[in-house]
């Protein structure tokens, strides 16, 4: 307690200027306006789903529900990551896996785990990375970080893909995240091509053009995903459980002005408030819809072709549109974000299902068994570390062999990484 | 390359007494052993359903030896606990599942997903399973991480379980707990020489293990004694004369006496059974005791009477006056000499109260014939002889006089083996109740003769062939120097936690795991365990249900007042007791 005083006595200024801020409480009437417009502007949104006659009920019966549903064979689909990234070595580890449930099925043969697809190596490797090599302009990891997202979201897809190929029967499928992704990202030049054999396995269905290398693209590669993904036979659900995104707003808005019963001027103004208050989808429906209620999902673009270079514009309008509901699953969490390919058909039924698996999380509030993928596919950390361990000693192992101690030096820096705050100059105390 | 170890017998080099049969069953590899390991103890990830609780399981080894090689071996161990886990099951599933009554199978919740980590105490390693030499030694170095696990075939456990029996005239006792088809034997030397002691809580097996034992010591034609304060053994006199058509079974009650020499015991029983006296009254009764002669071999309680018959004569001459046959007591008055009296008169009440309800006891068995205790200075192998089991009934008499009964009974009888020699041959003494005989110094102690006489026997009946098994249901109230002196253990159900905490701090190398399966054990489970075999074992005792007493199953008490019968006399008592009532409330002056 003493050293506290002391630190507070010490700093007095700092002190004074916290507690008048306390007392004053500035923020309360920023607070207060926050929840006006917000509700406001809730209020304003319902009534258009009204109006639009989007917002539905879902039912859930429990134990009536599973009856039913222990009949539908469901796949759930997600990936891991393992990235360590240094200037010696980038070892990157990743894998996709499915879970493949049909509950009425015999103990043994009721639950599958499927890894559908995986990698490991040195994304600095050429021979050893699912990219070709290229030239990294950027001062920092961008390059890796972009390499490293490019690859999770084409894994991902990926597994679903092998699912279609195969020609599996499942009543639903569902991937852990969004079904479609902004690829304006990836578009710059630098990014690098898949390998050959890489996307021979990503795509096994599709037969190079020789003479285009751009075909090897993430961009054209999740296109060429993504669109025959569209034409499969069962129903594929993209699930996001906690979403920053406007995109529904957004086009709810804009599908009002289209038809005229919504001011452009209005549209705009609103947008703007919206942008400015930081309002999103996920905290703007959760004041509008109530535990087992849903949004009826709308078609919207999620590619910008303003936003990508060069020639890749032309391209983001190749990429399917994509369908997006919301729906809440329970009292204290945001509602899900749902996405498909194809407008559902049986979207009564197919939001039930989504319902009775969320039910299962009751605090969390989504698919449980996109929570099981979740573990399945997850590199645990005991991997991470031992490859982390294993990179560093290889690289540190060289640099001692080297004998030089300048050489050695820079290994340990660099293995170190980061500040080193035990090499700060200390404060307070006289040395005697 | 790991070297793989040759787990096949060599026929050719066994030299065993007991059988080996061939193997007919591979060792299946059931686990992998996990991350740390030591010497104590190791982990291992289980295949599904390949393993138990309780299950012996063997792993391979390399062990430096002294000459700086380094040999395979086989390490044994024994499953302590089985950890199951579902880490892709979310716990907050079951609070819907629960509440909405749901079944799980009916969901996509993940069900196959368990993993079982089973921990594992080693108990030692053996160079070869079939060499000349399959004591287990103690493991030196632990097993590697990562090494296979196996489960060894049962006959192959068997003979792991049995290999040190050689000489050591092996008896069944019954089987594993978690494989059946393992026999287990133990040492019968060890058991009639280094002393056992049997705890259980009631209906745990505790006789369930005496008729095994006795039965096999009988076989081996070794002279047993039975102190059976409750007549659970009456079986073995009903069962074991056609079983055993050459054995004595014999039956005794106790005649209370003393050694001609040893009045401390007299003394003790009056000063506990009768009234509190002073100084002078115990002056004076010492007295007495000192000027009466006491024939060995004689009635105890003719012996108080005769005690009290000269008490009151001489309160009679103090009265009178005339100082007659005093000597030594001139200044004793009469009132000291008739407290005396009185207490010996409730001293001999008392013990003809428990000779009579002994008798009563035994009226109930009127097909078994009971025989007066021999005494055992004069006539020892009256007791004690080869294809002999004696039991001596004590139903009826209260913890002290059997204390000294058992007390000169099993004194005598010790003597007659530390002095005389080749009087009696070694026996093997079973002790039920042993509480109530070594009770622990905070049970109060004091006064209790037969706690010195087994301390003694427990401590040098190993020299002179006196065996002992304690048998008790209340282990915390054992006197703790004996139980130390125990070299064998059969741990039954337990499930006071004083009891349990007794056998942590009595036995040695207890382990934590061990403990926590007491309570669980079903009848005749428990465990085995110290010098009667190789190694620790949770055993299925054989139940000897042809050893069984039919007159004395379990109580019927519903049945017992559903027929009963009120007696003529009884009757009468009411139809009175209401007269008197009327009389009673009749009367206007109390």
């Amino acid at each position: 307690m003493q050293k506290i005083a002391n630190k507070i006595k010490n700093n007095s200024t700092l002190f004074s200027n916290f507690v008048e801020n306390l007392v004053r409480n500035p923020s309360h009437e920023v607070q207060k306006n926050f929840m006006d417009i917000t509700s406001k502007i809730a209020e304003t949104i319902r009534r258009i789903c009204n109006d639009e006659g989007l917002i539905f009920d879902v039912s859930y019966e429990g134990k009536n529900y599973w009856l039913k549903g222990k009949n539908y064979e469901a796949c759930f689909v997600d990936g891991g990551v393992y990235s360590s990234f240094a200037s010696s070595s980038a070892p990157f580890a990743i894998r996709a896996k499915s879970y493949i449930v049909k509950p009425n099925k015999s103990l043994l043969e009721r639950e599958r785990f499927e890894e559908s697809i995986a990698y490991m190596g040195d994304l600095y490797d050429s021979k050893n990375s699912i990219y070709e090599l290229n030239e990294d302009p950027y001062e920092d990891n961008q390059l890796l970080h972009k390499k490293k997202d490019a690859a999770r979201i084409i894994f991902e897809i990926a597994a679903i893909v092998k699912h279609v190929f195969e020609k599996r029967q499942f009543d639903y499928c569902f991937l852990h995240g969004p079904l479609q992704t902004p690829v304006m990202p990836f578009s710059g030049p630098e990014f690098p091509l898949f390998k050959k054999n890489v996307v021979k396995n990503i795509l096994p269905f599709f037969k190079f053009n020789q003479s285009s290398e751009n075909e090897r693209h993430f961009i054209n590669v999740y296109l060429n995903a993504l669109t025959y993904l569209s034409k499969a036979k069962f129903p594929i659900y993209g699930i996001v459980e906690r979403t920053g995104s406007t995109i529904y707003l957004r086009n709810l808005l804009y599908r009002a002005v289209k038809k005229g019963t919504i001011a452009e001027n209005d549209y705009d103004k609103m947008i703007s408030t919206i942008k400015r208050y930081k309002i999103n989808d996920g905290n703007l429906l959760e004041l509008i819809l109530s535990d087992c209620q849903a949004l009826k999902p709308l078609e919207v673009e999620k590619q910008i072709p303003s936003k990508a270079w060069g020639e890749w514009e032309v391209q983001m309008n190749s990429f399917p549109k994509i369908f997006i509901g919301y729906l809440r699953t329970n009292e204290n969490q945001s509602p899900i974000r749902i996405e498909s390919l194809q407008c559902p058909n049986k979207i009564q039924e197919d939001y039930e299902y989504i319902l009775a698996t969320s039910k299962l999380l009751p605090n969390y509030g989504y698919p449980v068994g996109l929570d099981v993928v979740d573990k399945a596919a997850k590199i645990p950390a005991w991997l991470g570390r031992a490859a982390k361990g294993y990179y560093s000693k290889f690289y540190l192992d060289l640099a001692i062999e080297s004998a030089d101690k300048k050489t050695i030096s820079s290994a340990l820096k660099m293995l170190q990484g980061g500040r080193v705050w035990r090499n700060r100059p200390k404060a307070g105390k006289v040395a005697r | 390359m790991r070297k793989v170890i040759n787990l096949k017998p060599n026929f050719n080099k066994t030299n065993l007494n007991i059988k080996i049969r061939k193997i007919s069953d591979p060792w299946t590899n059931i686990g992998t052993i996990l991350g740390q390991t030591t010497i104590n103890d190791y982990s291992f990830y289980l295949k599904k359903f390949k393993a138990k609780k309780g299950d012996i399981v063997a792993a391979e080894a390399k062990l430096p030896t002294g000459e700086g090689k380094v040999i395979d071996v086989i390490v044994w161990g024994r499953i302590m606990e089985i950890i199951s886990t579902n880490d892709f099951l979310p716990n907050e599933a079951s609070k819907e599942l629960s509440e909405g009554n749901i079944n799980i199978q009916d969901t996509i919740l993940p069900l196959t997903k368990n993993d079982a980590v089973c921990s594992v105490k080693n108990l030692g390693y053996t160079k070869n399973i079939f060499g000349k030499k399959l004591s287990l030694i103690p493991l030196n170095y632990p097993v590697a991480p990562g090494g296979a696990v196996k489960y060894p075939a049962s006959k192959d456990l068997e003979s792991l379980l049995n290999s040190d029996m050689n000489g050591k005239n092996p008896i069944f006792i019954g089987n594993l707990v978690a494989r059946k088809d393992v026999d287990v034997h133990v040492s019968a030397d060890n058991m009639v020489s280094r002393h056992v002691l049997v705890i259980g809580m009631t209906g745990s097996g505790k006789s369930v293990w005496v008729r095994r034992a006795v039965r096999e010591l009988m076989q081996k034609q070794y002279p047993i004694l039975i102190i059976d304060p409750h007549g659970d053994n009456l079986g073995i006199v009903q069962k074991a004369k056609k079983l055993f058509p050459d054995h004595k079974i014999k039956l005794f009650y106790p005649k209370i006496s003393a050694p001609k020499n040893n009045k401390e015991v007299i003394f003790t029983l009056i000063e506990k059974l009768g009234n509190k006296l002073t100084e002078p009254q115990y002056e004076f009764l010492n007295w007495l005791l000192t000027n009466i002669e006491y024939e060995s071999g004689t009635s105890l309680i003719h012996y108080i009477a005769t005690l009290v018959q000269r008490s009151n004569a001489a309160a009679e001459n103090r009265r009178n006056k005339t100082g007659k046959g005093l000597n030594g007591a001139s200044n004793t008055g009469a009132t000291t000499m008739g407290v005396v009296s009185r207490s010996l008169r409730k001293v001999q009440r008392k013990l003809q109260e428990m000779e009579q309800s002994n008798i009563s006891n035994r009226n109930k068995f009127p097909h078994l014939k009971f025989e007066e205790l021999p005494d055992p200075y004069s006539q020892p192998e009256k007791i004690i002889q080869k294809s002999q089991v004696s039991i001596l009934y004590l139903k009826g008499y209260e913890s002290l006089p059997s204390s000294t009964i058992v007390s000169i009974l099993l004194d005598t009888l010790f003597n007659h083996r530390s002095v005389g020699g080749k009087i009696i041959p070694p026996f093997f003494t079973v002790l039920e109740e042993a509480q109530n005989f070594i009770p622990s110094r905070s049970e109060g102690q004091e006064g209790y003769p037969s706690v010195s006489t087994i301390k003694k026997i427990a401590t040098e009946g190993r020299k002179f062939g006196a065996g002992l098994m304690l048998v008790s249901q209340r282990p915390y109230r054992l006197d703790e120097t004996v139980c130390a002196q125990m070299n064998s253990y059969i741990i039954l159900r337990l499930k006071n936690e004083r009891d349990q905490r007794f056998v942590k701090n009595t036995m040695e190398n207890w382990d934590n795991e061990e403990a926590k399966q007491l309570p669980n054990f079903a009848n005749g489970q428990g465990i085995v365990s110290g010098q009667i075999t190789n190694i620790p074992l949770t055993v299925q005792i054989k139940f000897d249900d042809d050893l069984t007493n039919e007159d004395i199953g379990d109580e019927n008490f519903i049945s017992d007042v559903q027929n009963w019968k009120e007696s003529s006399t009884s009757k009468k008592k009411k139809e009175f007791s209401k007269n008197f009532d009327k009389v009673f409330e009749a009367d206007q002056r109390r």
